[in-house]
């Protein structure tokens, strides 16, 4: 008998689809919810995105109690005691968080505040603080990448200490992630191009890093799959709901796939470029992908092999010898970082972000070796590992 | 019927195991501590008066050890000065003694989630560096390769053991020491 062991969770209900928001009110219903908040940013407003949301509640005879919607990008402590107080005052009774990875991560922390009460959010970080169920919370996505909308995690800033609070539990899992392709047609291409690598980074290295199982690997597969089938559609066609549907669905898979596998050095040396250059963290991911799939070659080079027939398909995974798929993969990648160049600059080196200096990349090296992904890279990574691999990553 | 009656003690001797192995590990992080520079390197990024916890869920044997500045440790047996900055939990004892006997290395305890880290999730990260580090010098290179996820290339026989010699001299001296306190 081996030592295989593993653990798979996801309650998230997953409503997706054609007209996804219609359903917000049957669900609040029979959570016997009656006064919703929703919690997102100014860009999702101006966009337009909080319309729909609004009249499908409305047409249903259910009101919006409170709309706040100056989530900033990075939310901080003070924001989330701020909407919790107007959630008290308001008297609402459930959330609904509309956005990005911000506006989620908010609603997340919120939901604690006003489920376990205080105003001080700090009190409750950490792992397994939280240990009862809290209030109906919801989830619309307006992006294809981030996964937010099924992992177990928030991250809030603490502007008076200047670091990054970690909140970790099950309880912050939303009861219901929405995926309605009317919320990500307007995103502009280079954000739809970098959240969809997001995506395919989260899938990549949930089925290659050393947390994989058999039920991650399922999403992750057909994560990767939808992406590769999709995504360049989308980038020629950004109308095409399909396609929107598809990269949204993808995200969603990917999500619960690296919340039950983690993720590995991509997201270590891209959570300390976000934090040392202030790059987007899906530009992060589509930048190191291949550089760390090379790096960790050796270790992977099966399971890496196996996903050359989500990428490529059935014809080029048949035409290529079983010693040579995992390198396919890794130049399909890179075929695909390509064509989103062409399209929309996405960078593919650090050189070509504009933003990173090469004096900067020894402090990103020593910052991602303490980051808590690095445990599952299936690799170990030493320092000079780190900076070779960011040397490659340059330019 | 036997198995039933062997089964207790079986319990008991795997408690009395990862007990045995605390305490080794605690005196054995303040030894290498001494002799490893590296290893200095690593813990000179704690806080000083960090003190770390490694423990069996919910109450069960633990080792503390407590970096008092300058990159060494002290090893605090099972009590602690003050409540603990970073705690790493195995969920049970059974997972404890898979570890502990190099059955299975710690990365893959935490990638299979037998263990919890409770703290700076950076520091845990250093910590396991550290632990990885103290493992490859104690152990014979065939264990050690079960314990770590890539024992270090740079590590050469004739440093492996001379550190070896130091830290097992460092830790019965320390052994002594207690009996006698």
């Amino acid at each position: 008998m081996t030592n295989k062991y593993y653990e798979f969770f996801c309650p998230v209900k997953v409503i997706a689809g054609k007209a996804a928001l219609e359903h917000i009110p049957y669900e609040l219903t029979g959570m016997a919810a009656k006064r919703p908040m929703i919690v997102t940013d100014k860009g999702v407003r101006a966009a337009g995105l909080l319309e729909p949301v609004i009249a499908a509640c409305e047409e249903s005879g259910l009101e919006i109690t409170s709309i706040y919607d100056d989530v900033p990008p990075d939310s901080s402590t003070t924001v989330v005691r701020d909407i919790a107080g107007i959630y008290r005052q308001e008297k609402c009774d459930s959330i609904i968080a509309v956005g990005g990875g911000s506006a989620i991560d908010t609603g997340k922390a919120v939901n604690i505040l006003v489920s376990e009460g205080g105003d001080d959010i700090a009190k409750y970080s950490g792992a397994g603080v939280l240990k009862h169920p809290l209030k109906p919370f919801f989830v619309v996505p307006t992006t294809a990448g981030t996964g937010s909308e099924v992992t177990s995690v928030a991250v809030i800033t603490d502007e008076a200490k200047g670091v990054k609070l970690p909140f970790t539990s099950s309880f912050l899992l939303p009861n219901a992630a929405i995926i309605d392709p009317r919320m990500t047609l307007t995103l502009p291409p280079h954000i739809t191009a970098a959240t969809a690598m997001d995506a395919m980074t989260h899938a990549t290295e949930a089925f290659t890093c050393m947390a994989k199982n058999p039920l991650s690997d399922a999403y992750a597969t057909a994560a990767i799959k939808k992406i590769s089938h999709s995504l360049l559609n989308v980038m020629d066609n950004p109308k095409d709901s399909d396609g929107r549907l598809e990269l949204a669905q993808a995200s969603t898979m990917a999500g619960i796939a690296f919340s039950n596998s983690m993720v590995g050095l991509v997201h270590a040396l891209g959570h300390a470029t976000g934090a040392i250059c202030h790059l987007p963290h899906g530009l992060c991911m589509s930048l190191y992908l291949p550089y760390v799939l090379e790096y960790n070659l050796e270790t992977i080079r099966e399971p890496l092999g196996e996903l050359l027939l989500y990428l490529e398909g059935p014809e080029v995974f048949a035409a290529t010898p079983a010693s040579r798929r995992a390198e396919a993969s890794i130049s399909a990648i890179r075929k695909l970082r390509d064509a989103l160049y062409k399209r929309c600059q996405l960078p593919r080196t650090l050189k070509e972000t504009g933003k990173v200096t090469e004096d900067q990349l020894d402090h990103i090296a020593e910052m991602a070796l303490d980051d808590g992904s690095i445990m599952f890279n299936p690799k170990e990574v030493t320092l000079d590992d780190a900076r070779a691999v960011l040397r490659r990553a340059w330019a | 019927m036997l198995a039933k009656r062997i089964q207790p003690m079986v319990f008991q001797a795997r408690r009395l195991y990862v007990e045995l192995m605390f305490q080794v590990m605690g005196r054995a992080l303040q030894a290498v501590s001494e002799v490893d520079e590296k290893v200095q390197n690593e813990a000179r990024a704690l806080p000083d008066g960090f003190l770390f916890e490694m423990m069996v869920m919910p109450d069960g044997s633990k080792l503390i050890v407590e970096h008092t500045g300058q990159g060494r440790f002290r090893y605090h047996g099972d009590k602690s000065p003050r409540p603990v900055d970073l705690s790493i939990q195995f969920k049970h004892i059974a997972h404890a003694f898979l570890v502990l006997s190099f059955q299975e290395k710690t990365s893959v305890a935490f990638a299979n989630d037998r263990m919890l880290v409770d703290g700076d999730i950076s520091y845990a990260v250093r910590m396991t560096r550290v632990l990885n580090r103290l493992e490859s010098f104690i152990l014979p290179k065939l264990i050690a390769e079960r314990a770590v996820k890539e024992y270090p290339a740079d590590l050469h026989l004739p440093e492996k053991l001379i550190s070896a010699a130091r830290i097992y001299l460092k830790v019965a001296t320390n052994f002594v020491e207690t009996v006698r306190a």
